[in-house]
């Protein structure tokens, strides 16, 4: 199988060899426009030199890929992010702010400059600053080694599905973490998109095999995927090539990348629905006028009739990527030396506001990088303790297998991803409803028999509601990586752990060393490059000054009230007391204050005596 | 929503206080009743009994079924007059409840005052006498003749319908209340009124029964500074779920169902419309596992102003006017005293004195009633005043006129 299938590859494509590594050097300013994406409402954009949507990158495995981006914002600092890639040696280039860099300040730019050596697939790009990339940030980003790719098709397609809200993040941010919002309902989006429009028409020819590369670059929903009366046969995950899986249905969280072959019919006389389908159960409320479907249209005959919205019986079935194996047939990592275990949870603190927290703690941005604390701490950099005590830091031995264990002690799904690194998938529970009668569930060695043998691997996957999975992966890329839920909401909200691989490789390796002008971008937003969590050069483990989340909200009654209890008890008692005194005491003159307070016309009666 | 589906503590206090008053007016008639004939004439005494029970129940029984569907119209169409607004309709109810137990309390603690009360009340409209001469010969000489009949049945149908008001009014305030939470507190509460009342008319100790009384209108009070403090509980709530969406109803008990920048306290618990239980602190204490500002501020200003105004009235009725101003009474702050313009029918005081005195000789003379101080020939007016009663057919016409002056003599 594995042979023919490479015969094929050699003859479609022969001309591109491996040695012709290119330069791609792309020059982008961010700014602000008006651009109608569903055809409903336009609203403010984020555009990328002017104009919206952002580009497609398309580059060869091996290739360097130098992108200067610059701020064009005037009150919005940014960054980028390129998701799934693994930059080897090149940390400081993977984009998220206080993390592997400083936040670009509005005039600045950053470059971002790195080669693609081990990736090829479908990955995306996006701002990892919050809120952007729901304001459009965003854009696929194909890695393509055509020599290697073990499946045959005739044409390539990228859909890129997303969800669109009509408001921008800087107005439904300060909205979402707030007093008012306190159980942290996440805002509902308007409509499901797809490549940056709604109702897409996708012509296609009779008897051809399309390679689609499905990517959900949506900041909030998972979707479910279908098209009428077609298979789809998934050939890669996330960047990972798989053994082909037929399926009628896709579920992609957001950040999940599918590839599938779709072979077209040979009549043309009928065209298809395409459909997504919000992912519902994710929605604190349903709005009457939200349509939960989205029809697209696969269209074999422009002169036919468009087709009309699809319907299905059941969303159960589609395909669980859990069962999908990777095409190299990658066998499970040996034991974990290193298990984290994680339990989710979403709750308030004393401000009010809905946070998210991994073991009791949100994530909150430490003063300085945590990758540039690695750099700058010497031979304290193994000390987990150095990074904060506000920022879930891990410290992970090098070519340590790792188990993260993750207990979703919420109601809802979450998509996580791993920065850096594909993982294995080795367990994800069922879903469980603790409204009806069952206990979330958190993980327990006893419920495994064993793992399997050629476990999925990917970058982003979802956890179901109060369940939990493990995954595995091996340290074995020196870099300080964010694991996190990649609902943007819930970054914001700081669903994240940080992962720092192999210290002492990082400070070692020199292409890892921060280049002047990541120096330069931290100096221009006044940013620390240099000292732990607190920004402390003399001292690392002294953390005075850090940043810290907020306080929690005590469980019973705080002195205020102890008091305002007395207060009440004491009212209530003497009150009781003068109730008692009054219903006791002796009423002198009762017929006197009756005939008083009755009223009667006692005048009358008395002249007319 | 709530758990209490079968006993509304607000509606029991409030049948077992109307309950009392509806008894009183009873227990006043018939030992007016026994002491009027007595032993005289036992035919008639026992006649007349039936006609005092016959009123009472039947007006109860009008009562009970306009009541019944009032609560049962109410929660049939709750949800669509309140919809979303509900906490702020809650809390507005509340209020008006607390203002009106609050208004019915106090008397409780002066049955004696109550019970005279009633007896001047019948007392006049015993002697009340028509405008017109011949109103006698129609309405009046039914009126008359069922007399016993017509004066409980009324009575207790206007204070019942009060009851019905203030069942309501008190029922649909606690929370998550539901029409099966009303049977069996009217139930209980018209059983404890009755035997109240019976302990009243048959003479149990009077301090044991002022104690009880003082039991029962502190919890009563308990009560209603709780839906003091929930009314405002309930004001907090209804603006933080109409800032947050109404979502944070769906929330619990926990962090986030309440605003955490007006509570004084909050405890993880102990919600009285989701946990077992504290729904009954709820109603007797108003506990709330969200201790707003408000809330806690209305409920211990509630017992300052009512010590406050008990204070007053004890201090007045021991000198019979407030302190600091001689010439100032409780009534004088009322405004409603200067609109219905009251001080211009008050009494001189030799007007009042001779008043007084007369009412005194109706009041302390109620053994041998009005008839036997006051009028010419005692016995027989006495007979004429309840031939009426009897109905005697033969001297119906006479009679009457007869009675009608003697009464007139009698009285004015």
């Amino acid at each position: 199988m594995t042979l023919t299938a490479m015969t094929k590859l050699l003859l479609v494509a022969s001309f591109f060899s491996f040695t012709s590594a290119q330069t791609h050097t792309f020059n982008w300013t961010t700014g602000w426009g008006t651009y109608n994406v569903d055809g409903v409402k336009g609203r403010e954009v984020i555009t990328c030199n002017g104009e919206y949507p952002w580009p497609d990158v398309r580059v060869s495995k091996g290739d360097r890929v130098e992108i200067y981006l610059n701020n064009g914002f005037t009150d919005a600092n940014t960054t980028l992010h390129v998701h799934g890639l693994f930059l080897k040696g090149q940390n400081q280039f993977d984009g998220p702010p206080f993390l592997t860099q400083c936040p670009i300040a509005p005039g600045d730019t950053m470059l971002y400059n790195f080669t693609v050596e081990d990736n090829i697939g479908t990955y995306w790009y996006h701002s990892h600053t919050a809120g952007q990339y729901q304001d459009g940030f965003k854009g696929k980003f194909i890695i393509e080694d055509t020599e290697n790719f073990p499946y045959e098709y005739d044409e390539e397609v990228t859909l890129e599905i997303g969800e669109w809200y009509h408001k921008t993040s800087g107005e439904l941010m300060p909205a979402f973490m707030n007093l008012f919002n306190p159980t942290g309902a996440e805002p509902i989006p308007q409509n499901l998109i797809i490549n940056n429009t709604m109702n897409l028409t996708w012509n296609v020819e009779p008897d051809t095999t399309y390679l689609v590369r499905l990517v959900n670059t949506g900041g909030f929903v998972s979707q479910y995927f279908w098209i009428e009366d077609h298979n789809m046969t998934v050939v890669e995950v996330d960047g990972v090539f798989t053994e082909r899986n037929t399926t009628d249905m896709l579920y992609l969280t957001i950040a999940q990348r599918y590839s599938f072959l779709l072979t077209t019919k040979s009549d043309t006389s009928k065209n298809f629905a395409i459909m997504q389908k919000f992912d519902d159960t994710m929605l604190d409320i349903i709005p009457s006028d939200l349509q939960l479907n989205a029809t697209s249209y696969l269209t074999y005959n422009s002169d036919a009739d468009k087709p009309s919205e699809n319907f299905v019986d059941s969303i159960d079935d589609y395909l669980d990527d859990f069962y999908l194996v990777p095409y190299n047939k990658t066998e499970l990592y040996d034991e974990a030396d290193y298990r984290i275990t994680l339990d989710l949870q979403m709750d308030n603190l004393i401000d009010g506001i809905n946070y998210a927290f991994f073991n009791n703690i949100t994530y909150t941005t430490p003063k300085v990088p945590t990758l540039m604390t690695v750099l700058s701490a010497g031979e304290e950099a193994t000390n987990a303790a150095i990074y904060g005590t506000n920022t879930n830091s891990f410290v992970l031995e090098k070519d340590q297998i790792v188990d993260i264990v993750l207990n979703n002690l919420d109601t809802g799904k979450h998509p996580f991803h791993l920065h850096g690194h594909t993982f294995q998938t080795i367990w994800r529970d069922r879903p469980y409803d603790a409204d009806a009668g069952e206990d979330p569930h958190p993980f327990d060695d006893d419920d495994v028999d064993s793992f399997p043998q050629y476990p999925m691997m990917r970058d982003t996957i979802y956890v179901n509601p109060q369940s939990n999975f493990v995954i595995r992966f091996k340290a074995d890329n020196p870099g300080v990586w964010f694991f996190h839920c990649h609902i943007e909401w819930h970054t914001i909200q700081g669903l994240a752990i940080v992962l720092i691989e192999d210290p002492e490789s990082i400070q070692a390796e020199s292409s890892q060393a921060l280049t002047q002008n990541s120096i330069d971008v931290c100096n221009n937003v006044g940013v620390l490059y240099q000292g732990n969590a607190a920004g402390n050069i003399a001292d690392y483990t002294d953390l005075t000054g850090q940043n810290i989340q907020q306080k929690s909200i005590p469980s019973g009654f705080t002195a205020k009230g102890v008091v305002a209890m007395t207060f009440s008890c004491l009212a209530g008692i003497l009150g009781l007391l003068t109730i008692a005194v009054y219903g006791l005491m002796e009423m002198p003159d009762v017929e006197q204050k009756v005939i008083k307070e009755l009223d009667i016309p006692l005048t009358e009666l008395i002249s007319n005596k | 929503m709530g758990k209490n589906k079968v006993f509304n503590v607000a509606v029991f206090f409030v049948v077992f206080r109307e309950c009392l008053e509806a008894v009183i007016i009873v227990s006043v008639l018939l030992s007016f009743l026994k002491q009027a004939i007595g032993s005289k004439d036992k035919k008639l005494y026992k006649k007349l009994v039936f006609q005092v029970w016959t009123g009472v129940v039947t007006g109860f029984i009008i009562c009970l079924a306009i009541g019944g569907g009032f609560i049962g119209a109410y929660y049939r169409y709750q949800n669509d007059i309140f919809g979303n607004a509900e906490d702020l309709w809650e809390g507005i109810f509340c209020m008006v409840a607390t203002i009106m137990i609050t208004m019915m309390g106090i008397p409780m603690l002066r049955m004696n005052k109550m019970q005279s009360k009633w007896r001047v009340k019948i007392a006049k409209s015993l002697v009340e006498k028509p405008e017109r001469k011949r109103d006698y010969f129609r309405l009046g000489f039914l009126a008359r003749r069922y007399a016993m009949f017509i004066l409980p049945f009324i009575t207790v149908l206007r204070e019942g319908l009060e009851a019905v008001v203030f069942v309501a009014g008190a029922g649909i305030t606690t929370q998550g209340s539901v029409a099966t939470a009303y049977p069996l507190p009217v139930f209980v509460g018209l059983i404890a009124g009755g035997i109240v009342g019976f302990l009243l008319y048959y003479g149990a100790s009077r301090s044991s029964l002022q104690v009880f009384l003082v039991i029962s209108t502190g919890i009563l009070y308990l009560i209603s500074a709780g839906l003091f403090s929930r009314g405002a509980w309930y004001f907090e709530n209804y603006r933080f779920n109409k800032a947050t969406g109404g979502d944070a109803s769906e929330s619990g008990d926990g962090n986030g169902s309440y605003n955490i920048k007006k509570a004084v306290y909050h405890i993880n618990c102990c919600n009285p419309e989701l946990d077992n239980g504290w729904d009954i602190f709820n109603a007797l204490l108003g506990w709330q596992n969200t201790g707003y500002l408000s809330s806690i501020l209305c409920y211990n200003f509630y017992w300052l102003a009512l010590i406050i105004a008990l204070s007053l009235m004890i201090y007045e009725e021991r000198n019979n006017h407030l302190p600091f101003f001689k010439n100032l009474q409780m009534k004088h702050l009322n405004p409603g005293y200067w609109l219905k313009n009251k001080k211009a029918n008050e009494m001189t005081r030799e007007q009042e004195l001779e008043l007084l005195n007369r009412v005194d000789d109706l009041e302390f003379d109620d053994d041998g009633i009005i008839v036997e101080k006051q009028v010419v020939s005692g016995s027989n007016k006495e007979d004429s005043f309840y031939d009426d009663g009897m109905g005697k057919s033969s001297h119906a016409e006479s009679k009457d006129q007869s009675d009608i002056k003697v009464n007139t003599d009698t009285l004015d």
